[in-house]
């Protein structure tokens, strides 16, 4: 199948036109979100919400017997949001640090959605199959009205994010100042952390409770790589977890027995690791070109330093010497010696160099604050 | 009790202990959201290790999956060293790629494989014994207890033998390192036991059970002592009760036996998290509340000293000039009168000589900080032992 068709068959067909819709629209909310949760240095949060999820949904089911996904999704925001504020609990009553709270809250309320799981599992309800659904996610299971239940969803946390734009970010940056300033922080802070709750909540169903984490942390990690500004940030996450979505549905749509939220992480992961790499300002790559150029100019500057010293006692400072004399001076490479005449600060005749006046004059003011013109 | 439930509580319970160890210094560092981490990025060495081995109790496999959760940590500490993100995000990144590789690796070869993600995940205990050891021709037990056994008797060892470089490092690195331990050695000396407890109990256990069995006993004996030896035990006791009542629970309600033994321990950390003597919420809530009002009482004993009209010092004004609700002062002028602090004459309120001097005393705390001044009010006031 190539490019083309797929894209006329993501238009034409109904489950395929539907599942890239939602994975898109849940990838753009991930990563609005998760610009958040990873500046407040959350990110595990992600995990153990998503985590802590999986008793609402099972209780939900037990209570209304039906499998309607919208009242399944309250109990787990319910739950979500319970785990949430008992790791704030724990966090703030107790001497325990927050990966261990993180982590019990996690491991405790997931081991316990699961013997509800498997206690309803053992009823006599046809209704229960299916549920685990939530466990791994499927993107099959998507329809329309999950696609619009999303939609609005989106749209409402938009809404939100803009009309307290300058209150999240101030409490973002600076908590102390934001709260002298006479912000409620506490309630600005609720309503952040309630939409990541929702957010993770509703990729759920697509994704699953393990790899939830992910979908919220990967598009935004990538796309605090390209900028320091937080609505650029947001807006490259909203994108990165988008495409995430989109290009994940398409790998996992052509191939055979390929669950799409595995693929969608691990094409978020890709986006990350590109971003690590080739960020003009703090990828990998480019701040080790930096560092190579920076350790050549040193070299440079040190042979020409060198020099100056050696051209200083001779009156004429243009005399000649052989080039012999510089082989026990570290810095000195036949590369650093014909780069230093490329810039005519020595001229090479048969074996002798000499400084040009030129040369001289910059290798005088090497040290010296003063003179910009750095190399 | 059938031999098959014995054994079942028995495998628990081994399993219970072994996560307990590594689980307790896993807490005291910090690091108990690596454990997590471990769990979940072991799948592709558990896929990769079964392709090769074709047994899910090979040493083999252990050995690969083990290597998984050790490049996890390697990973984690390298993304991190970039300064690119925080380590927390780097813990977020890695373990959901590697895990998705994992259930790729699965799903693209369902047909050969007899795993699934679920089995790895959750785990079935109420299986373990059906998986015998034979050795000989004869049946020696269940493989998974023979497996978790081992791997217990190993960190038993490590941790009798390494106790003392243990606990150094764990509470002071850069003493731990003066004297000569090597602090990476010692860290991934722990993370090579924990990815292998971890792979050796998730087959038995699930991944997730073995994050609850490592973190919960640990964090709930955090609450109730703060002697390592001790915290120790207490673990490893919460971790066996957890098990063995864990196991009933699930029994009776015919449920995952995982799901269970967690939620007991979830019921086990909530009780100690509520009533824990010095650490539980509720003794936190009381305390902060004494000290209030023993802030309240200080305010109010400097009070009656700045002043010495008779209208400042009225039973009814003190409402209205220290701005407290009427049970605040109440319970404060009797805290005070009970401490023959102050005394009442027709209602003009005074300081007796005990109330003057502890006032002097409090206010020397006060301003030079010095423990020393206020020893013998720490008796009687929750206020200064903080």
């Amino acid at each position: 199948m190539d490019v083309t068709e797929y894209i006329k068959l993501v238009f034409t067909d109904y489950t395929l036109r539907t599942i890239t819709l939602g994975t898109a629209i849940l990838g753009a909310v991930c990563g609005m979100l998760g610009s958040f949760a990873v500046l407040r240095k959350q990110s595990l949060l992600g995990d153990a919400i998503s985590h802590a999820a999986l008793p609402g949904i099972t209780i939900a089911f037990l209570i209304t017997g039906a499998k309607d996904s919208n009242i399944l999704l309250l109990g787990a925001l319910l739950s979500g949001l319970v785990g949430t504020f008992w790791i704030r609990g724990i966090i703030s009553k107790t001497h325990l640090k927050s990966d261990t709270a993180l982590g019990l809250i996690l491991s405790l309320f997931f081991g316990f959605g699961m013997l509800l799981l498997t206690f309803i599992q053992k009823q006599p309800n046809a209704n229960q199959a299916g549920l685990d659904k939530y466990l791994f996610g499927q993107a099959a299971t998507l329809v329309e009205s999950d696609v619009w239940l999303m939609a609005i969803v989106t749209s409402i946390c938009l809404f939100v994010l803009l009309l307290f734009w300058k209150e999240f970010k101030i409490l973002l940056f600076d908590a102390d100042y934001t709260k002298t300033l006479g912000f409620n922080t506490k309630f600005i802070d609720i309503l952040i952390t309630t939409f990541i709750v929702l957010a993770i909540v509703l990729g759920l169903q697509t994704v699953g409770v393990v790899l939830m984490s992910a979908m919220l942390l990967a598009p935004a990690a990538a796309a605090r790589q390209w900028t320091n500004r937080l609505g650029t940030m947001v807006i490259i996450a909203a994108l990165f977890g988008a495409f995430s979505g989109v290009f994940g549905t398409a790998i996992s749509a052509s191939q055979n027995n390929l669950s799409t939220g595995p693929v969608i992480v691990i094409v978020a992961g890709f986006f990350v690791l590109i971003s690590f790499i080739f960020s003009p300002s703090r990828g990998l790559l480019f701040k080790q070109i930096r560092f190579i150029k920076n350790r050549r100019d040193l070299q440079l500057h040190k042979t020409l330093s060198f020099m100056y010293h050696i051209a200083e006692t001779h009156e004429d400072i243009t005399h000649p010497h052989t080039i012999k004399i510089l082989n026990n001076f570290q810095g000195y490479t036949k590369g650093t010696l014909q780069k230093l005449a490329d810039k005519h600060y020595v001229t090479l005749s048969d074996g002798n160099w000499s400084l040009t006046e030129e040369g001289f004059k910059t290798a005088s003011n090497l040290y010296n604050q003063q003179n910009d013109n750095n190399e | 009790m059938s031999s098959a439930q014995i054994e079942i509580q028995l495998i628990a319970s081994v399993v219970a202990i072994a996560c307990a160890i590594p689980g307790t210094f896993l807490v005291l560092r910090k690091m108990a959201m690596i454990s997590d981490a471990i769990s979940h990025s072991i799948l592709p060495g558990i896929v990769i290790g079964f392709f090769i081995t074709q047994d899910l109790n090979s040493p083999l496999l252990i050995f690969l999956a083990a290597l998984t959760g050790i490049i996890t940590v390697v990973l984690v500490e390298y993304i991190q060293k970039t300064g690119l993100v925080k380590e927390d995000t780097a813990i977020g990144l890695v373990f959901p790629t590697l895990f998705s590789i994992g259930v790729i690796l699965i799903a693209k070869n369902a047909n050969d494989v007899h795993l699934d993600v679920d089995a790895v995940l959750l785990g079935e205990l109420a299986f373990a014994p059906f998986d015998r050891l034979l050795i000989a021709g004869a049946d020696v037990g269940p493989k998974a207890l023979w497996v978790i056994g081992s791997i217990l008797i190993i960190s038993v060892i490590l941790l009798i033998a390494f106790f003392k470089e243990l606990k150094v490092s764990t509470f002071d690195k850069g003493l731990a390192a003066s004297l000569g331990f090597s602090p990476a050695i010692i860290h991934y000396g722990l993370m090579g036991v924990s990815s292998i407890t971890t792979v050796g109990a998730f087959d038995a256990v699930g991944a997730i059970l073995v994050v609850a069995l490592m973190i919960a006993p640990a964090a709930t004996a955090y609450l109730l002592t703060t002697n390592l030896k001790h915290m120790l035990i207490y673990a490893i006791c919460f971790g066996v009760f957890s098990a063995i009542s864990g196991y009933w629970l699930a029994h009776s309600l015919d449920a995952s036996i995982a799901g269970s033994i967690t939620t007991m321990l979830g019921l086990l950390f909530l009780a100690v998290y509520l009533f824990a003597p010095t650490k539980g919420v509720i003794a936190v809530m009381y305390r902060e509340k004494q000290q209030r009002t023993e802030v309240s009482l200080l305010t109010f004993l400097l009070h009656l000293r700045n002043h010495t009209e008779e209208r400042e010092r009225h039973v009814n004004h003190l409402n209205e000039h220290i701005n407290w609700q009427k049970v605040r002062s109440k319970t404060v002028l009797d805290l005070a009168l009970k401490n023959n602090m102050i005394k009442f004459d027709k209602n003009i309120v005074s300081l007796t000589e005990k109330g003057n001097n502890f006032t002097s005393q409090a206010i020397d705390y006060i301003i030079t900080n010095e423990d020393s001044k206020i020893e013998h009010m720490k008796e009687d006031f929750f206020l200064f032992r903080g």
